[in-house]
Order: structure tokens, then C-alpha cells, then sequence
């Protein structure tokens, strides 16, 4: 029982933070149709700012963490926007979704080339205790990631549901065309939507980069994460991301201990095989069928 | 009486494709005018055109006695025109009330929106009741009025819209035509294209004939529905069939 309340703590906890790209990552889709494969590279890098920041301009971790959530705000969300999936958009989904690989291809690559090939070690926000919670050991940081991305994803939420500017970003990812007549500026809204995007891969990378390390090719498996958890919950949900992300990572926490720590990897795409056959939509999801 | 929008030999379509192809009419104010033609005629294209959604490669339009040729949607609602296109515009997953909210996006004065959208509500009790439901949970003719009471929310001086009657059944129809009265008589210039030319004529002050992106005729409702040759029209033909 101990052991069970431990997994599933350090799995909400990993979850969350896959939570938070995948709910970029349906943002971007809903609101431009943008599928975006350098996702996990776009939470990779974020950790290698704050280490420049750190190591290269001797900046404390707070100046640090603070210079790498600007540099995401410009680099992750509007130099994305602007320079790649503006010009590359109105050839189709699928040059996007190519030019996206070739971006996180290019950013992991860059890391590697210019950085270090090896892992780096990541400054942790929070204290390194360890709770005795009925025999049950669990790891302080784990709370306070959880606490910092639900604080995240439900900030987002609320500023999308209780501001104007939120609704109308909203009526944008529903429907551009209505949002244009009722003279919503449509373009801002979805550079807000990068925007966000970037914000959430920033605070994804520092949460998680003390726990496995900041590697230039740790976007693999969190883009492969982001990804099957955005497709679980429901592609046009936030709460779905949401759930998405939260499942995952309990269920690969779980089949870790329980199942087979040689198949953990594997966990994740069984759940996405079933999911696609039985309930297409997502878990949270509502099917994108159009009536006219 | 003055003009309120006047299209000036309006030349446009998408890219290359023309569909106005020296579009020339003239709207008085506080009035509805329905705008008649066959299918392919221009007739929704001429609402884009005027709320610059459209390709203008030459012309002029004036509203209000301003040129307003290649105005942005946003700034078209800026100087008092909405437009409601036909089909479904609500959006679908926001409550009633924030569909409403988003017919003033574009105001700073929020205060004035909000008084704003209760006074539409008291004109459409309905959306009062329905006013925490998601809009797609509306039967089509409430979204229909939805629609039309959004378009109010800035107290606009002309309403565009296209084919309000599709999908609603007759008394709808007429209550939609009633609203539609109601706006005009507070001075609101109405400008309307529909299917169902002949109930839209009956009920309007002007109506327009358009062909191949062409004014052909304008004159009083009443004249035009006793025109042989836009009877012809009503029934699917060409009006140079009969001349």
C-alpha cells in the first residue's frame, strides 16, 4: 500500500509535467493547426538557457531561470510563429508537421554541438526531503511539481475562461472565421496561443530537468509523451491534455515497478493503441465531426 | 434622403476569379433593402466585399459618407457595420452570454457592453433564458437569433445578413423577418440577401436584382414583386428569357 501511495505520488507528479507540453500541444493545434513534433525539444531546451545563463554569464538561478522564460517567450513561441509555421502553414498540415522534425532535429543537434553531449546536472527550486507519509516515502520535490504545474494548467484555464481575451482566444481556436467577423484580432490571439505554448515548455523543462537530467536528447521521449498524452485525452481539450498527461505518467510509474522495467517505454503506445481503437476522440475529447 | 452605403462600380472576387464585376448600387438610410439574383449572381460576395473580406481590385465603397473601400472586418465594426453570414456563426462551446460579450470584443468601454447585452436580451427573452447553455445546445433558429442579437451589441447603423431564413421553419422565418422590422423602425439600415425573394421582398422597403456580379435592377419591393421579369427570376430562369 506504502509502495502503491509512493508510485502514484512520483506519477502525478511526472504526469503533470508531461501535462504541461501536452497541453501546449493541443493549444497550438486548436488554435492553428499546427501538430508540433519539436514539442519535446521545445521542453528540452529551455533547461540548456537557464544552464547558459548560469555557467557562461554567471547569472544566479533565479536571473537564470527568469532570462531562459523570455528567451522561450521569443525564441519557443513567437520566433516559432513568425518564422516557421507562418510561412510554412499555408503550404498544408504536412510541410508544418515536416519543417516541426527539422526543427527539433536542429535544436537537439545545436545542444549537442554547442553545449555537451553529455547529461547536466540541473540546480533543483526545491528541497531534496523525503516524507514519511504512513510508511509511504515521498519525495518533497514531487509534491512541489505538482503543485507548480496544476498551478500552471489551472491559471491557463482560468485566464481562458474568466478573461475576455481568454474567450476570445477561444472563439478563435473554434472558429476563426465567426471570431474575424465580430473583430476579434485573430492573429494576435494565436501568437497569445505560442506564446502560452512556450511559457508551458519552459516551466515543463526546469521542473523536470533537476529530476532526469538536462540532456540535448531528452525531447525524445517527452515529444513521444506530449504527444500520446494530447491523442489519449482528447486532442481539443485542455482538460484532456490534462488527463492525458496525468495517466501516463502513472501508468508508466506503475508498470515500471509492477510490470516490467525493460517495458516501461512501451506502456505509453499500448495505451495509445487502445485508445485509438476504442475511443478515437480521447478520454475527454468530442469528436471534430463538422455539420454545415 | 441621404445614402447610408453606396458601391461604386465595385470590381473584386478571390485572386484572380472576378465575381463583382462593376457593382454599382446605393443604400438609403433606415431601411431594409433585400438584394435578389440567381444562384452564383454575387450576391453573398457583395457583403464581403463591403466587409472587406473580399479582393477589391477596383471601385469605391461609402458608408456614411466615408470611403470605406478595403476596410479591415475590425474596422468596418468600428464604423457601424456588422455582418451576420449565413449558415451556423455562433461559437460553439461559449455560453450564450459570452457569444454576446463577443459581439462587443471589439469596444473598450465595458461597461457599456454589458448594459448593452442585457438590453438585447430584453429584446430576445429567449437568450435570457439560455444565457449559461453552450451556444451549440441552441435549436438552429435560436442560434439564428443569437447571431442577429450579437450583431446588435455595439448598437451598429447597418446589419449585413446573409440568408437568415435557411434551416428555420416559416414562423421562425417571419419572427426573424419581424426582428428584422423592429431594427429598422429604431433606424437601424438593414441590408439582406435571401433565398426565399419572394416573403423577403414583401417584407422589405427596397429590393435589388443582381447578375453576374451586375446591379440590374433597384427599385421599391412592392414594384419589383409585381415585375413580371423578377417573377420569371423567383422561378430559377434569367431574366433576359423573358425581355
Amino acid at each position: 500500500m506504502a509502495e502503491l501511495l509512493q508510485i502514484l505520488v512520483s506519477g502525478l507528479s511526472a504526469g503533470a509535467i508531461y501535462a504541461l507540453a501536452a497541453v501546449g500541444f493541443t493549444l497550438l493545434w486548436q488554435a492553428s493547426q499546427t501538430i508540433n513534433f519539436a514539442q519535446g525539444e521545445f521542453v528540452m531546451l529551455p533547461a540548456f538557457f537557464v544552464l547558459a545563463g548560469m555557467t557562461i554569464f554567471g547569472l544566479p538561478l533565479w536571473a537564470a531561470i527568469l532570462t531562459a522564460m523570455v528567451l522561450s517567450l521569443l525564441i519557443l513561441g513567437a520566433m516559432f510563429k513568425k518564422l516557421i509555421v507562418e510561412p510554412m502553414l499555408p503550404h498544408g498540415t504536412l510541410p508544418l508537421v515536416i519543417a516541426t522534425i527539422a526543427l527539433g532535429l536542429l535544436m537537439k543537434e545545436s545542444v549537442k554541438e554547442f553545449y555537451s553531449a553529455q547529461g547536466q546536472p540541473f540546480p533543483t527550486l526545491f528541497p531534496q526531503h523525503v516524507l514519511d507519509f504512513f510508511g509511504a516515502s515521498i519525495s518533497v520535490q514531487d509534491i512541489c511539481n505538482l503543485i507548480v504545474a496544476f498551478a500552471a494548467i489551472i491559471s491557463l484555464q482560468l485566464f481562458l475562461g474568466r478573461t475576455r481575451t481568454g474567450r476570445a482566444m477561444q472563439a478563435t481556436a473554434q472558429d476563426p472565421r465567426v471570431a474575424e467577423i465580430l473583430g476579434v484580432d485573430v492573429k494576435r490571439m494565436v501568437m497569445y496561443t505560442f506564446l502560452i505554448n512556450g511559457a508551458l515548455a519552459a516551466i515543463a523543462s526546469i521542473l523536470i530537468s533537476p529530476v532526469y537530467l538536462a540532456k540535448f536528447s531528452n525531447g525524445e521521449t517527452l515529444g513521444m509523451i506530449a504527444f500520446i498524452a494530447a491523442i489519449v485525452g482528447g486532442f481539443n481539450q485542455i482538460k484532456g491534455a490534462l488527463v492525458g498527461g496525468l495517466l501516463i505518467g502513472v501508468i508508466d510509474n506503475v508498470a515500471a515497478v509492477y510490470i516490467s522495467a525493460e517495458y516501461r517505454a512501451a506502456i505509453p503506445l499500448i495505451l495509445l493503441i487502445v485508445i485509438i481503437m476504442v475511443r478515437p476522440q480521447g478520454i475527454m475529447g468530442t469528436s471534430e465531426g463538422r455539420t454545415v | 434622403m441621404s445614402a447610408m452605403l453606396e458601391l461604386k462600380d465595385l470590381y473584386g472576387g478571390y485572386g484572380k476569379i472576378t465575381i463583382l464585376n462593376g457593382t454599382t448600387f446605393s443604400i438609403p438610410r433606415g431601411t431594409i433593402t433585400t438584394v435578389i439574383g440567381p444562384n452564383g449572381a454575387g450576391k453573398s460576395t457583395v457583403f464581403k466585399a463591403i466587409f472587406g473580406m473580399l479582393d477589391i481590385h477596383s471601385g469605391q465603397i461609402i458608408f456614411d459618407g466615408e470611403d470605406v473601400t478595403r476596410s479591415s472586418p475590425k474596422q468596418m465594426i468600428g464604423h457601424g457595420v456588422t455582418y451576420v453570414p449565413q449558415g451556423r456563426n455562433v461559437i460553439p462551446q461559449l455560453s450564450v452570454w459570452h457569444n454576446l460579450e463577443m459581439g462587443g470584443i471589439t469596444s473598450n468601454d465595458q461597461a457599456s457592453v454589458k448594459r448593452r447585452m442585457e438590453l438585447v436580451m430584453d429584446q430576445f427573452p429567449m437568450l435570457r433564458q439560455f444565457k449559461d447553455r453552450k451556444a451549440i445546445e441552441l435549436s438552429g433558429g435560436q442560434q439564428k437569433q443569437l447571431e442577429i442579437a450579437r450583431s446588435l451589441l455595439l448598437d451598429p447603423k447597418m446589419v449585413l445578413i446573409d440568408e437568415p431564413s435557411i434551416g428555420l421553419s416559416p414562423n421562425l422565418v417571419q419572427e426573424v423577418f419581424e426582428t428584422l422590422k423592429a431594427l429598422r423602425d429604431e433606424g437601424v439600415t438593414i441590408l439582406m440577401v435571401e433565398q426565399n425573394a419572394k416573403a423577403a421582398l414583401a417584407m422589405s422597403d427596397y429590393g435589388i436584382v443582381l447578375e453576374l456580379g451586375q446591379m440590374r435592377m433597384h427599385d421599391k419591393a412592392d414594384k419589383l414583386l409585381a415585375d413580371p421579369k423578377v417573377g420569371q427570376l423567383f422561378l430559377g430562369g434569367h431574366m433576359e428569357e423573358v425581355a
